[in-house]
């Protein structure tokens, strides 16, 4: 504890520290990934590189069509998401801004809650609501949909805010001032400036919706509507292929890629400060 | 000749505080009309009201005669040149000058041969592609007149524009704004804290406190005549003394402490308690023992150099302390300006000006604001 006693001297045992727990984290989803270009069926024992569980002719990402029906549901669902999430949660986020009455505050603290609610309590009270309230929606994709975005939209709406606050109000009433009708405000002014807080957004809602296990599996159906992480998570007492591996890896992948894009580009127009809010409610 | 603004009992109040308490005012066509005063005193709100940001809670904004207290501020014809000038980040300076011209029916080339002529006239020729992050602040502010300006609005409403700038360059672009107001002749309502500003570039001005109009005029009868203590307090430092006024063939006798003087400004009829007003730069130092009227003994407090002048602290017999500007005329000043030197310090009936008590001291106005009686509106 040297630092305790020489305040010049370097934190060693802090770095020491920092670098385990990095290396704690890191180690087994790269062993994870590793294995997905095993050459064998192992997924534990090393028998040289390939790519075989990608790309090979049979039980491969690729062209099992378990698996691609899992990879393109995923991204179906993921897209949809999006769709309805980043419109919905732009919309509330401006009119979270300008309600300025009794019941602001409630608002927000309820637009909160699904951050902090668990995903189990949330699940098993959207199975509740489809099987019961909404049976004629019922089960599968669109319950699965309705599902992600009711959670995804609440980091829409902070992230949105976010830059909301920090633009304040004044570039609208600049364009009113200069004779620009609310509508124009909002297509000339607020959603440019807003653009780097949407494409954030929508990288987030893409990301939980990729990576969401408990709501979507409590709201799907049929085989049709199996995820990526359901299919994980199934097959994972079975007999397993790293055909496993390789379809994680590609659901990791876009998941890195999409949130490293929306880290760039809000990165690119806002401040740092914000960017390292946003990229602190990814994680 | 248009652009004349009135105001008709104005009044903005925020839940229960009154942040413009009924004020009429009166902006001519064609002038640089000045809104002075502390944060706080309902300067920017007025101006925002006149924008059309805040709607009033009463009252009328008359523009050449039509109240337009009601129209949403993208139908009136008046533009703003806000304080951090809010230019739009994602346009470059063109698209930011053209912005408004969209909702007046100009056709592409002219709106090209507007904008280039515009920015001409703010010295930004060859600016057109850059974006406002690559501007410096004059720049910017240049910009955000220029996308008013281009619109040609009967009123050109500025909150602070030069607040943000360093002295020099605000000196610099004092001047040049008060040239292009007189050269284009549309009505400017400029609010500032600055009383340096408000006095170099208004052709009338109003200063204001706790949400009323203290006083309005020209400079310099704003200035040279302050009606209350407060605007003399405001508008540069001066010397303020409690006094026992009474009334003297046409002049006005001021007791001060012990002693008796003649005082020729301002309100010489008043009786009784009242202020009396001395500006620094009218106060003459004397040697110690100097004979006359209107004089009496100090001691130099403390004396600073400021290159063109001294400023030095007198204390005198009450205990009060008052301020000179003695000149640097490039030779001594006739007395020695050290720390304990008695003087005499001659205050010339002239230039002694008695003030009714006023209601609100400029320091005390903390107090005032939670003082519910309100001074009487002195247009």
């Amino acid at each position: 504890m040297s630092w305790l006693r020489n305040p010049w001297g370097k934190p060693r045992v802090l770095a020491v520290v920092t670098g385990l727990y990095i290396l704690w984290s890191i180690v087994p989803v790269a062993i994870a990934v590793l294995f997905a270009f095993n050459n064998g069926r192992s997924r534990t024992t090393w028998q040289g590189f390939s790519v075989r569980w990608f790309t090979g002719a049979t039980g491969s990402v690729f062209h099992d069509p378990e698996l691609q029906g899992a990879l393109k549901h995923t991204l179906i669902l993921a897209v949809i998401c999006v769709g309805l999430a980043v419109p919905l949660g732009v919309a509330l986020a401006l009119g979270l801004q300008r309600w300025r009455g009794p019941g602001g505050g409630t608002i927000n603290t309820v637009m909160l809650l699904p951050l902090v609610t668990p995903e189990i309590v949330m699940g098993v009270a959207l199975l509740l609501l489809f099987l019961r309230v909404f049976p004629n929606i019922g089960l599968g994709t669109p319950a699965q949909a309705i599902g992600q975005v009711t959670f995804t939209l609440s980091y829409v709406v902070v992230i949105v805010r976010g830059r909301l606050t920090s633009i304040g109000r004044e570039y609208e009433e600049a364009a009113a001032d200069l004779g620009a009708p609310p509508r124009d405000q909002l297509l000339r002014v607020v959603l440019p400036l807003l653009a780097p807080a949407i494409i954030a957004g929508a990288a987030v809602a893409f990301a939980l919706s990729i990576d969401d296990f408990v709501v979507t599996q409590y709201l799907s159906s049929d085989a049709s509507t199996t995820t990526v992480s359901m299919l994980l998570y199934a097959s994972a007492r079975g007999a397993p292929t790293p055909a496993l591996n390789a379809i994680a890896t590609v659901a990791l992948l876009i998941t890195l890629a999409t949130l490293a894009l929306a880290f760039v580009v809000y990165r690119r127009f806002a401040s740092g400060k914000e960017a390292a809010q946003v990229a602190a409610l990814e994680v | 000749m248009e652009g004349e603004i009135r105001l008709e009992e104005l009044t903005k109040r925020f839940d229960d505080v009154v942040a413009v308490d009924s004020i009429d005012l009166d902006m001519p066509p064609g002038e640089f009309f000045t809104m002075l005063g502390p944060s706080g005193c309902g300067k920017t709100t007025t101006l925002r009201m006149i924008a059309g940001f805040e709607q009033p809670t009463s009252g009328k904004i008359l523009l050449d005669g039509t109240d337009v207290a009601r129209v949403p501020p993208h139908k009136r014809s008046v533009n703003t040149v806000f304080q951090n000038y809010a230019l739009f980040p994602h346009l470059d300076v063109a698209a930011n000058v053209a912005f408004g011209l969209k909702y007046h029916r100009v056709t592409k080339e002219e709106r090209r041969r507007k904008v280039r002529g515009i920015l001409h006239l703010v010295q930004l020729d060859g600016f057109e592609e850059r974006k406002p992050a690559q501007l410096s602040g004059g720049q910017q502010q240049r910009v955000a007149l220029a996308r008013a300006l281009v619109l040609t609005p009967r009123v050109l409403l500025l909150d602070e524009p030069l607040g943000a700038l360093d002295a020099r360059l605000r000196k610099d672009l004092q001047l040049e704004l008060k040239a292009i107001q007189k050269d284009i002749g549309i009505t400017f309502v400029f609010v500032t804290h600055d009383q340096e500003e408000a006095l170099t570039m208004s052709d009338r001005m109003a200063v204001m406190n706790h949400g009323h109009v203290e006083q309005a005029g020209s400079p310099r009868e704003v200035y040279e005549e302050p009606r209350t203590s407060f605007v003399a307090g405001f508008l540069g430092v001066s010397n303020l003394l409690d006094a026992e006024a009474a009334p003297d063939s046409g002049a006005c006798s001021l007791k001060i402490g012990e002693r008796t003087f003649r005082a020729e400004q301002g309100a010489t009829q008043t009786r009784g308690a009242a202020k009396a007003m001395i500006r620094p730069e009218r106060i003459e130092l004397e040697p110690h023992d100097a004979p006359g009227d209107n004089r009496l003994p100090g001691l130099v407090e403390r004396a600073v150099f400021l290159g063109g002048s001294h400023e030095v602290h007198l204390r005198i017999l009450g205990g009060e302390l008052l301020r000179a500007t003695v000149a640097n005329n490039g030779r001594p000043p006739g007395v020695e300006l050290r720390e304990g030197q008695a003087v005499t310090l001659y205050l010339p009936a002239s230039a002694l000006r008695v003030l009714e008590p006023s209601q609100d001291e400029p320091d005390s106005a903390a107090a005032a604001a939670e003082r519910p009686e309100r001074t009487a509106p002195s247009m």
